[in-house]
C-alpha cells in the first residue's frame, strides 16, 4: 500500500442519545478508488460529511494528505473536492455559469474558470444544456454538474455520497470514466454506495459500515474472501429472512 | 367516485389536523377565520337591506369571491390534494365520474360553507317577498357552484404548469398584488371610510359592465326577482347555468387532456449571456455575481423587493400628502431600509443547500469578508436605486420633490445599517428555511420559529434605531439652506452607512470562521 491519502482515526458523532458514527478508523491509500458500502442509516454520509469539514465531529481525526481537517480546515478543503448525495446546487444560476462560479470560488482567474467550466460542460456531455438553469436539469445532470464543481480546482482527494443514485446508465457511464480517468492520474477517490457491482467494479479498496462502525476494510478482494461483493456485504450487515410470506394472494396464480 | 372522493378530502383534512400541533393550530385558526368570513359576509350583505347601491355591493361581492376562487387555486396550489388531478391518473377512472367527484370533493371543507352562508346574506339584505327568496336561494347555489368549477377549470388547465418550475415562479408573483390589495384594504379603505369619502353610495353603478358577468347575473337575478320581474330573474341564472355547464364542459376536456400531458414550458428555458459578471473583481466581484443573479432570477428575492416596495408607499400614502408628509417620508425609507434588512437577515438559510458549494471553498476570514461585502454590493445595487425612486416619488406627490434628498439620506444609512446587521444576524441566528406547498416565500422550518423572529425583528428594529441620527440631522436642520444640508445630510448618512457594512463584514467575518460547519448544517436542512 502507498501513501495514505486519507486517514481517518477514531471519528465519533452523536445526535441526542443516538450515535451514528462509533469510532471508525480508516487508510485510504493515495490514487486508490475505494467504496465506503453500507446499508440505509450507517453512517456513511455523517463519516463522509465529517471527513469532508462539512460536520463537526465530537473526537477523532481526519488528515487528508497530511493535512489535518479540523486542524486547519481551509488548507484541507482547497484539496478536497466533494459531490454530495443529493446534489446541493445553486438553482437559479445555468450549468456554465454554476461551474465557473465554483472555480472563481476556488480562486482560480477567470480565464482558466472559464476554459476549465467548457472543457468539463464537454467531457460531462452538459455543453447543449450550459445555458439552462440548473432548476431544469434532470438528475443525471445535477450529479453530473456536482461532480463538475467538485473537480474544477482540480482536487488530489475526491469524496462522492452515492454518486450514482437516480443516474442513467449512459450518464453514470460518463461520471465513471472521468473518476477512474481522475484516479489514473494519481488522485484519490473515496464514494458511497449501495451498488455493490459498481463497487465492485472500479473500487480497488471497500470498507463496509454497519451502525456506525467499520466492519471490514481491505482491498476489494480481501473483503469479498471468494464470494461477490454483495454476498460477502450480505453476510457482514445481516438480512432479514423472511421474504413476504404472509402475502398469500400475491402473484398472478392467485385471486 | 364522488363519495370516495369526499371522504378522501375529509381524510386528508384529518391527516392534516393530526400531523403536528403547528397545524392543529392553523387549521383552528382556519376554522375560526372561515366562521368570521361567513358571518361577516352574511352581515355585511344584510346590512345593505334599503341601501340605494345594494345590488351593486352585492354584485362586487360576489365578483370578489370569484375573483377570490379564481386566485386562490394558484396561489395555494397543493394544499388540496384532491385538487391535482394528476394524482388519480395512475387509476382507471373515467372523465366524467371523476370530474363529478372532484367537484364534490371542492365543495367539501369549511370554506366552501362559509362562502356558502356568508352569501346567503342576500336573503336579508336584497331579497324581498317569496319569490326573491326563491330565487336568491337559487342565486347563492349557483354563485357558489360558479366559483367551484371556475377554480377547478383553472386548476385543471394550469396544472401541469403549476407543477412546472417556470409555472411555480408565475404563480409566486400573484402574492404582489394579493399583498397590494392587502394593504390597500388596511390602510387605504379605512383611511379613506374616516374621511368620508368611501361610503355605500360610492359603488352605484359600477356594475354597468358587471351585472353580464356571472357573479352579476345572480346578483341581478335576486334584485329582479325582488322588483317584480320573476321572469328576467329566471333567464339570468338560466343563463348563469348555461356558463357553469359551459365552463364544467372545457374543465372535463381539459381534465381529461391534462391526465396524459406534461407541461413542457420549462425545457426551452435558457439564460442569456456567456457568463458570470464582475469576473475582474476577484471573489467579492463572483459572489456579487451570484447573489447579483439570485436576486433577478429567483421569484422569491423579487417578491421580497416587491413588499419592500407596497410596504414603503403604503405607510406613507396616507399623510404623504399633509403637513406631516416629512414623517411619513423619512419614517418610509427607515421602514424600507428596516423591512430589507429583515428579509435578508438569513442569507445561510435562504442560500439552501446550495450553501454547501461556497461552505468548502471560502478558507478563512478574509474570503468570508470577500463573501459578505460581495452579498452586500448585490443587495445595494437593487436597494440603493429603488429606495431613492421611492422616496424621490413620494417626496414629489408631497410637492416637495427637493425633499426627496432627505428620503436618500436616510436610505443610504438604514441600507448600510441593514446590510451590517442582516450580515451580523445571518451567522448568529442562522435557521433553516422551508417553502411550503403554497407559499411563493420560504419561512423559518418548524422548530425555528422564534429563531426567524428574533433575527426579523432584531435587524427592523436595529436598522431603524440606526438612522434615527439621520432622520434627526433631517428635520433639526430644516431651517438651514437647502443647497447647504441636502448635500452635507446625504454624503453624511452615505458614509455612515458604509461604514455600519464594513463593520457588520468585519463582525460576520470573524463569528463565521469559526462557524462555518454549524452554518452548512443549518443550510443543508432548509427546504427551498
Amino acid at each position: 500500500m502507498g501513501e495514505p491519502a486519507i486517514v481517518v482515526r477514531g471519528l465519533r458523532k452523536s445526535f441526542g442519545a443516538k450515535e451514528a458514527v462509533a469510532g471508525i478508523d480508516l487508510e485510504i491509500a493515495a490514487g486508490s478508488f475505494a467504496g465506503l458500502v453500507g446499508p440505509n442509516g450507517a453512517g456513511k454520509t455523517t463519516s463522509l460529511s465529517m471527513m469532508t469539514g462539512l460536520l463537526r465531529p465530537d473526537t477523532g481525526q481526519v488528515l487528508i494528505n497530511g493535512l489535518d481537517v479540523w486542524a486547519d480546515p481551509p488548507a484541507a478543503k482547497a484539496i478536497i473536492g466533494v459531490v454530495p448525495a443529493e446534489a446541493r446546487l445553486f438553482e437559479r444560476l445555468s450549468g456554465e455559469e454554476l461551474l465557473e462560479y465554483a472555480g472563481r470560488l476556488r480562486g482560480l482567474p477567470v480565464a482558466e474558470a472559464r476554459a476549465r467550466t467548457a472543457q468539463l460542460l464537454d467531457v460531462l456531455d452538459l455543453t447543449a444544456d450550459a445555458k439552462r438553469l440548473v432548476a431544469d436539469y434532470s438528475t443525471g445532470m445535477r450529479k453530473k454538474a456536482s461532480l463538475g464543481c467538485a473537480l474544477i480546482h482540480n482536487p488530489s482527494a475526491l469524496f462522492l455520497d452515492e454518486p450514482l443514485e437516480g443516474v442513467d446508465p449512459v450518464s453514470a457511464d460518463v461520471l465513471r470514466r472521468l473518476l477512474t480517468r481522475f484516479v489514473g492520474s494519481g488522485s484519490t477517490v473515496l464514494f458511497s454506495s449501495h451498488v455493490m457491482e459498481l463497487v465492485e467494479q472500479v473500487c480497488d479498496h471497500v470498507s463496509v459500515i454497519a451502525q456506525g462502525r467499520i466492519v471490514a476494510t481491505g482491498t476489494t478482494d480481501e473483503v469479498r474472501g471468494g464470494k461477490t461483493l454483495q454476498q460477502a456485504f450480505i453476510e457482514l450487515v445481516g438480512s432479514r429472512a423472511d421474504g413476504g410470506e404472509g402475502l398469500s394472494w400475491l402473484g398472478s396464480s392467485s385471486s | 367516485m364522488a363519495r370516495l372522493l369526499v371522504q378522501l378530502k375529509l381524510r386528508l383534512l384529518r391527516n392534516a389536523l393530526r400531523s403536528s400541533a403547528q397545524a392543529k393550530a392553523g387549521f383552528i385558526v382556519s376554522m375560526i377565520f372561515a366562521g368570521l368570513v361567513a358571518a361577516g359576509t352574511f352581515a355585511g350583505l344584510a346590512a345593505l337591506r334599503g341601501q340605494g347601491a345594494s345590488v351593486d355591493l352585492t354584485t362586487v361581492t360576489f365578483t370578489l369571491f370569484a375573483f377570490g376562487w379564481l386566485i386562490l387555486p394558484l396561489v395555494t396550489f397543493g394544499l388540496d390534494g384532491t385538487l391535482d388531478p394528476a394524482t388519480l391518473a395512475l387509476y382507471p377512472l373515467r372523465t366524467r365520474p371523476l370530474a363529478v367527484g372532484l367537484l364534490a370533493a371542492s365543495a367539501t371543507g369549511a370554506w366552501p360553507l362559509a362562502n356558502l352562508i356568508g352569501l346567503l346574506g342576500v336573503t336579508v339584505g336584497l331579497a324581498r317577498g317569496g319569490p326573491g327568496l326563491v330565487i336568491a336561494l337559487l342565486a347563492v347555489s349557483l354563485e357558489v357552484l360558479f366559483c367551484i368549477t371556475l377554480a377547478r377549470f383553472v386548476t385543471a388547465g394550469l396544472a401541469g404548469l403549476l407543477r412546472s418550475r417556470r409555472g411555480k415562479d408565475l404563480a409566486a408573483f400573484l402574492i404582489l398584488p394579493l399583498f397590494a390589495l392587502y394593504e390597500v384594504f388596511t390602510q387605504v379603505v379605512p383611511k379613506l371610510t374616516a374621511e368620508g369619502k368611501l361610503t355605500p353610495a360610492s359603488f352605484a353603478g359600477v356594475d354597468v359592465w358587471m351585472r353580464w358577468i356571472p357573479p352579476g347575473l345572480a346578483a341581478h337575478a335576486i334584485q329582479d326577482a325582488s322588483t317584480g320581474h320573476p321572469g328576467t330573474a329566471l333567464l339570468r341564472l338560466a343563463l348563469l347555468a348555461a356558463v357553469i355547464v359551459g365552463l364544467g364542459w372545457l374543465w372535463i376536456r381539459s381534465l381529461s387532456r391534462g391526465l396524459v400531458t406534461v407541461d413542457t414550458s420549462t425545457q426551452s428555458s435558457a439564460v442569456r449571456g456567456a457568463a458570470l459578471p464582475f469576473g475582474r473583481y476577484g471573489l467579492r466581484g463572483t459572489v456579487a455575481a451570484r447573489f447579483w443573479l439570485y436576486q433577478r432570477r429567483d421569484p422569491g428575492s423579487l417578491i421580497y423587493w416587491g413588499i419592500t416596495a407596497v410596504v414603503m408607499v403604503a405607510t406613507s400614502v396616507s399623510s404623504i400628502t399633509t403637513p406631516h408628509y416629512l414623517f411619513a417620508l423619512l419614517g418610509s425609507a427607515a421602514l424600507g431600509t428596516g423591512l430589507m434588512a429583515a428579509l435578508h437577515a438569513n442569507a445561510v438559510g435562504l442560500s439552501g443547500p446550495g450553501f454547501g458549494l461556497e461552505a468548502m471553498a471560502l478558507a478563512g476570514r478574509r474570503a468570508l469578508r470577500a463573501y459578505f461585502s460581495g452579498q452586500d454590493i448585490a443587495l445595494g445595487m437593487i436597494a440603493v436605486p429603488l429606495l431613492a425612486v421611492i422616496s424621490f416619488g413620494l417626496a414629489a406627490v408631497a410637492r416637495h420633490p427637493a425633499d426627496g434628498f432627505l428620503g436618500l439620506a436616510v436610505d443610504l444609512a438604514g441600507i448600510g445599517a441593514g446590510l451590517a446587521l442582516s450580515n451580523v444576524f445571518t451567522v448568529t441566528v442562522p435557521y433553516p428555511m422551508e417553502k411550503r406547498v403554497g407559499s411563493p416565500t420560504p419561512r423559518a422550518a418548524s422548530g425555528y420559529t422564534g429563531y426567524g423572529l428574533g433575527g426579523t425583528l432584531g435587524s427592523l428594529l436595529g436598522t431603524v434605531l440606526a438612522v434615527v441620527p439621520v432622520v434627526l440631522g433631517a428635520v433639526l436642520t430644516r431651517s438651514d439652506p437647502a443647497a447647504v444640508r441636502m448635500p452635507v445630510l446625504v454624503l453624511c448618512a452615505a458614509g455612515y452607512g458604509l461604514v455600519l457594512a464594513w463593520i457588520g463584514v468585519r463582525i460576520a467575518a470573524r463569528a463565521a470562521e469559526q462557524r462555518l460547519p454549524e452554518l452548512y448544517q443549518i443550510a443543508v436542512r432548509s427546504k427551498l
